[in-house]
């Protein structure tokens, strides 16, 4: 540690929170003040324009009894795995085939699997609503090879809408993972890689033992990333089925905004709000303690 | 490790920040919202003298645009003193927002009639126009149950009648449309006259590998299809009570019950487009127009779309009673307009209110699409057209244009169109469905 000024002893720890201070006010004024705003509101039962009424805990107490919400939250984790488990499995299986060798081309490759990123998620969501549709894409390839039993409106059948809606998300994030874990393998060195195979490794080994630890920090960032957009999602939901057929695609976002501007309950949707957010801060905790251990 | 042995910190910091919110709760100053009613008038003068000088009226809108202008042209030619000003929002903004706008300071003089304006109304936003209602003789202009649609479940306090919170323009009805080439094929050779008539045709077209009736579940087909049907089965007068939120209306009982049993077992005996709950009712009026179906439910909204796309070969009828010699009921609203408390211009309002029900602004209706309050003042229509106005027009004789069920609560829209869906699926039982919205009903309307 590089030794202090002598005399700077006493007033460099303020020193420090003074540079900090216009970004603090910043982070106050536009994200922690909201944020406490929108927890006291759930404190009320207010329609938006006339009146609140304190209710303390109630909206809470609403919050744990409403099938409709837990069906909710239920929705939410399973829409994780498509979000994030499936695009971090596909995304580490590209890497382990592409990261071993330079191989020409590798940037459009990287632009292809980045387009999902780049296009708005309305937009996507529009598209695979008529993908899914009665006559769109899917149905048709469907048909095409003989398999028109299998044909249906996927977002409408109950049994399909959820996983339907999920791999929309598959296929938004997984060139996301992939570009992440890409860029990880780079900064590996590449002895190591010479190391292993001078040692027998075969590619699966040499994925295990060197690729996949040098990656766990982006396999953090990507976890993070993946299922804070699982928990909080609302656009592609709310344009593909907007919750439907009944409450099988329903999420804590959909309701959140749904409650708030077209049912007049903001005390209810500011609770749930602020029930996703813990939620959220817990998951995305538990991802950064267990990606931590073991350095 | 830093981080993490900060955390104990960090959660004595956010417990400070919670002492800290806390106490204020018991501070009214810091309550979310204002006070409820407003002072002033509650409702418009009984004078329909327009005011001398120049007024601009601000006039915000969701629905048909060039309507709106065609209206606010002809209007003003006819009222050289009053230049109404048009705010045009996007239907999904204007509702979302209507509560906001109607209570602020700079709320617009005439607003599009839409579901909050019950709340607005009760609460004073809005003003009754009951006085205007007597004072233009509007009952002789119009069918006076397109304007009983639009008392909001009130009495009015300045003439001791009906109150009044908006005046019709277009009006609208849903209804079945039938594909007149594919019914001939089915064996069906004309309209039903009763319900059970109607689940004949149904199984015929089944039987002739037909899809017997498009439903658009995915948006708002199902719930024209099941109110349909309840319109039908229920009292007209209960189903008013129901959707106004009068005390102790219910719709667990025997009439929503039947009617509920009904759309199950049309799914049940295949009845529907097999993808029903994944079509958007736009969607599904594109299929029927290429002939995917025998039927259709859907709205006179979409009667201009299937004049022009499948010509003589489309017909209309409105959803036919239990009985033969039951009233024609149907659910439809009006694109109607509201006057703000906030006005300063009551009578200028009025007398653009009362342009509405002008022949010469039925014209301009009926040419945009929509059905003229006054259709005896318009050129007659023809085709599938005409079967629409002459299904209104039984329905209105009959008194039994019914608003749509999602009016009575605001939430009610999800709760029918999921539980509808669920119907059609098979995937709930009939009274538990009935169940669910009695329990949005009752939260929503209690006192």
């Amino acid at each position: 540690m590089p030794s202090r000024p002598p005399g700077a002893r006493g007033r460099s720890p303020w020193r420090g929170y003074v540079y900090v201070l216009p970004a603090f006010l910043v982070y106050v004024a536009f994200a922690v003040l909201p944020a406490l705003h929108t927890a006291y509101l759930s404190l009320f039962e207010w329609d938006g324009v006339t009146l609140g009424e304190w209710v303390g805990l109630g909206n809470y107490q609403e919050i744990l009894q409403d099938s409709v919400l837990r069906r909710s939250v239920f929705n939410a984790l399973v829409l994780v795995v498509f979000f994030s488990f499936i695009p971090i499995a596909l995304g580490l299986a590209m890497t382990g085939l592409l990261a071993r060798y330079r191989r020409p081309g590798m940037g459009a490759y990287r632009f292809l699997f980045m387009l999902p990123q780049v296009i708005p998620l309305v937009a996507v969501g529009v598209t695979w609503r008529w993908l899914y549709g009665d006559d769109g894409l899917v149905n048709q390839s469907f048909r095409a090879v003989g398999l028109d039993g299998v044909t249906r409106a996927w977002l409408g059948d109950f049994g399909a809408a959820l996983i339907a809606v999920g791999l929309v998300g598959t296929w938004v994030l997984s060139g996301l993972c992939m570009m992440l874990f890409l860029s990880g393998v780079q900064k590996v060195d590449p002895s190591l890689y010479e190391a292993a195979r001078i040692d027998g490794a075969g590619p699966v080994r040499e994925f295990v033992s060197v690729t996949l630890p040098h990656l766990r920090g982006e396999l953090a960032v990507a976890m993070t990333v993946t299922t804070v957009a699982a928990l909080a999602s609302f656009d592609i939901v709310y344009v593909t089925t907007n919750g439907g057929p009944g409450e099988q695609t329903t999420v804590p976002g959909l309701l959140v905004y749904r409650l708030a501007f077209s049912e007049g309950k903001v005390g209810l949707a500011a609770a749930l709000a602020v029930v996703l957010g813990l939620l959220i801060l817990a998951i995305v905790y538990l991802i950064n303690r267990l990606s931590r251990t073991e350095t | 490790m830093k981080s993490t042995r900060r955390l104990p910190r960090r959660i004595a910091q956010a417990a400070c920040a919670l002492a800290l919110v806390l106490p204020l709760a018991a501070c009214d100053a810091l309550t979310p919202g204002s006070a409820a009613t407003v002072q002033g008038p509650r409702s418009v003068p009984s004078s329909t003298a327009v005011p001398e000088g120049d007024v601009t009226l601000r006039i915000q809108f969701a629905d048909a645009p060039p309507m709106v202008d065609a209206l606010i042209a002809a209007f003003e030619k006819g009222h050289p003193g009053i230049s109404v000003e048009p705010q045009y929002k996007t239907f999904t903004d204007y509702v979302q927002n209507l509560k906001l706008t109607m209570t602020s300071d700079s709320a617009p003089d005439i607003a599009q009639y839409a579901v909050g304006m019950t709340d607005l109304a009760q609460d004073g936003h809005i003003l009754d126009l009951a006085p205007y209602r007597e004072a233009y003789g509007w009952d002789d202009a119009i069918p006076p149950v397109s304007l009983d649609q639009l008392t909001a479940g009130q009495q009015s306090a300045a003439t001791g009648g009906r109150a009044l919170f908006g005046v019709p323009a277009g009006l609208s009805m849903t209804g079945i449309y039938y594909n007149k080439e594919l019914a001939k094929k089915a064996g069906i050779d004309g309209p039903p006259r009763t319900l059970a008539e109607f689940e004949d045709q149904l199984a015929a077209a089944k039987d002739a590998d037909l899809t017997p009736l498009g439903v658009g579940g995915l948006d708002t087909g199902g719930l024209h299809l099941w109110a349909a049907l309840l319109n039908q089965t229920m009292p007209t007068d209960d189903y008013w009570d129901w959707v106004n939120g009068s005390k102790d209306a219910t719709v667990e009982n025997k009439a929503g019950l039947t009617a509920s049993e009904l759309v199950v077992e049309w799914g049940r005996k295949g009845y529907y487009n097999e993808s029903a709950n994944g079509t958007a009712q736009i969607d599904s009026t594109a299929q029927f127009a290429q002939g995917d179906s025998v039927f259709l439910i859907n709205g006179n909204w979409a009667a201009g779309q299937l004049a022009t796309t499948m010509g003589d070969d489309v017909g209309f009828f409105p959803m036919p009673g239990e009985q033969a010699g039951d009233p024609t009921v149907a659910s439809g609203f009006s694109v109607a307009y509201a006057v703000s408390s906030r006005t300063e211009h009551p009578e200028a309002a009025g007398a653009f209110l009362d342009f509405l029900t002008t022949p010469e602004a039925g014209q301009i209706i009926s040419d945009n699409g929509f059905l003229p309050p006054n259709p005896e003042a318009v050129a007659k229509p023809e085709g599938v057209l005409a079967d629409v106005a002459e299904g209104h027009r039984r329905a209105v004789d009959d008194g039994g244009i019914t608003t749509f069920p999602d009016f009575a609560a605001p939430a009610m829209l999800d709760r029918l169109r999921s539980g509808v869906q669920k119907l059609i699926a098979d995937r709930v039982e009939p009274a538990d469905y009935l169940d669910s919205l009695q329990d949005e009903w009752e939260e929503h309307h209690a006192e």
